[in-house]
């Protein structure tokens, strides 16, 4: 393979993470069309959408739903499709060469995201400074920083033989998957605990305790939207009956007279609402 | 309502800034981290049109920063609605002193879930498996229809979903915004606003927490599997707990960059002895 085609589906492999990130998952990352990248690239259109298919039906189930890892098709796809290309083109090989390169880069996806999450405090002292450009800038990085991660490794992978990929993916030692999977694992009780000390206080703990538990026990057969529906319902009850009782004690609202019990919940974010 | 407001008549976006926040709405996940997730990139999305609110007011621009910079997580086509809604509401908190601006972050909170939960399953269950079903006869037979009929099959609905949500969002979040006259209702919106907003955060933890335990023992040739005896006293208490936990040390108030610290660090040494581990799939 050419440097110049190494170079390119390093770029392709790098295009299939923009599609999540920068552009909207607009689906560049299928099988299909990054079989179809690396055929062009590599002079074998039609073969390389065959792989793609092949690859497509494989990896049909996979979404990208939540926030837990999941694996990268987007590169796997890639990789595997030239892999199979210019080692001798059967859809089999393909996925020799997609499965672990997916998982791999799914590691690579969480090393990067654990990554990007040292920069929220910089962005969150760049907004204090007013450093508006700051700000975007660090947007801006995280996309640069992920090109390079993405399109760099491929291309030499692809240029100085696919053998090398192997080796990288069988010689992390386990310990360290699983500690990165740790972390993985964490991060997402860290974002939500920031959510929960903004949003919260005393008086909403027990809605936050009404959407754990049946999401907790019903699981996913019970959806996102039908705890919202749920939600919605409580809270149109609670603003009705507080109406009433709101219209009861003083026909002719007057401003500034505060909600019964509301006044301290509603609108204290002070920490002592849970340390009392 | 004794205080009816001067009621300003339904006015849309500028339009540059409409098709701002709309191609910026495309980057979302462009600094997707664990810890803030869509935060970065809903403030760069909402960054026009909070320079443009808070253009005379330098606190109330860095204050709003903030609370957009704030963890966002959501299927990414239908986010724009949010955006709509958030800028409303912002232009409400910049006109109302009076204004409590965790509304905005508790409407935010109630919205990511269930427009997650219908956008995963137009976008990931529908869109994506009808593109892909027409796209693969072509591809099976080698012709380049196939990558095209996915590209434009999912994307038609993709880009209009964003177009007419943004508009949407920006009308309806007007609308309540102007519903809401007096402080009194205000604060009993923003309480209930925060209710659904609270058990959102509740069922999200539950649902994308994905902690789990690997641990097993054998005592005496019984199995001890951890994680079926935590599921059997109480299903996702890990992910409760640990979100709780942080929570905990963030009211500590220890500074924001330690927490991450205990937080990675943790996660690494738990995982690493194969304490806890990924959602099991």
């Amino acid at each position: 393979m050419s440097l110049m085609q190494a170079i390119l589906i390093g770029l392709v492999a790098a295009l299939t993470f923009f599609d999540g990130s920068w552009f909207g998952e607009m689906k560049f990352r299928e099988p299909i069309v990054t079989g179809f990248l690396v055929g062009l690239i590599l002079g074998d259109v039609s073969h390389g959408l065959m792989i793609g298919a092949t690859l497509q039906l494989m990896w049909m189930g996979v979404t990208g739903v939540g926030a837990a890892p999941k694996i990268d098709i987007g590169v796997g796809g890639t990789i595997g499709a030239a892999a199979a290309l210019t080692t001798g083109g059967s859809a089999a090989d393909a996925t020799l060469f997609a499965v672990p390169v997916a998982v791999l880069m799914q590691l690579v996806h969480t090393l990067m995201m654990s990554g990007f999450s040292a920069f929220m405090p910089w962005a969150e002292r760049k907004i204090e400074r007013g450093d508006l450009r700051g700000v975007v800038g660090i947007h801006y990085l995280c996309g640069l920083i992920a090109l390079l991660v993405f399109s760099v490794p491929t291309a030499l992978g692809m240029h100085y033989g696919t053998g090398g990929i192997k080796t990288v993916v069988n010689g992390i030692p386990g310990w360290v998957q699983h500690g990165l999977t740790g972390i993985a694992a964490l991060l997402p009780a860290l974002g939500f605990a920031m959510l929960l000390d903004v949003i919260m206080t005393r008086k909403l703990i027990p809605f936050l305790i009404l959407g754990f538990v049946p999401a907790a026990f019903v699981g996913h057969d019970l959806t996102l939207v039908g705890i919202a529906a749920i939600a919605i319902a409580i809270a149109l009850i609670v603003f009705s009956l507080y109406t009433d009782l709101q219209n009861r004690q003083s026909p002719v609202p007057a401003t500034g007279a505060p909600v019964p019990a509301m006044a301290n919940g509603a609108t204290s974010n002070s920490d002592n609402e849970w340390e009392d | 309502m004794a205080n009816v407001q001067r009621q300003p008549d339904v006015r849309a976006l500028p339009k540059k800034e409409f098709r701002s926040i709309f191609w910026r709405s495309f980057s979302l996940l462009g600094s997707f981290n664990f810890e803030r997730m869509e935060g970065l990139g809903f403030l760069y999305a909402m960054l026009p049109s909070l320079k443009r609110i808070y253009r005379d007011d330098e606190a109330g621009l860095k204050n709003a920063m903030s609370r957009h910079l704030e963890t966002f997580n959501m299927t990414v086509a239908p986010s724009p609605l949010v955006m709509g809604t958030a800028v409303a509401m912002e232009e409400k908190a910049k006109a109302d002193p009076t204004f409590d601006t965790t509304a905005i972050s508790a409407v935010k909170v109630s919205l990511m879930g269930p427009l997650s939960g219908i956008g995963d399953t137009f976008f990931w269950g529908i869109f994506r498996i009808l593109a892909v079903s027409l796209a693969i006869g072509f591809a099976q037979q080698g012709s380049v229809l196939g990558p095209i009929v996915l590209l434009v099959v999912f994307n038609i609905p993709n880009f209009l979903t964003r177009w007419y949500s943004l508009k949407f969002g920006y009308s309806q979040g007007q609308g309540i915004m102007r519903s809401m006259g007096s402080a009194n209702t205000m604060q009993l919106f923003t309480y209930c606003a925060g209710i659904v907003g609270a058990m959102a955060m509740g069922s999200m933890t539950a649902f994308w927490v994905p902690i789990t335990s690997p641990l097993k023992f054998t005592i005496s040739k019984n199995h001890i599997v951890i994680q079926d005896y935590l599921d059997q006293i109480f299903p996702a208490l890990l992910p409760i707990a640990f979100t709780l936990g942080v929570l905990w040390l963030l009211k500590k108030r220890l500074p924001v960059m330690g927490v991450i610290g205990i937080v990675i660090a943790g996660g690494f040494l738990l995982g690493a002895l194969g304490i806890i581990a990924g959602a099991a799939e």
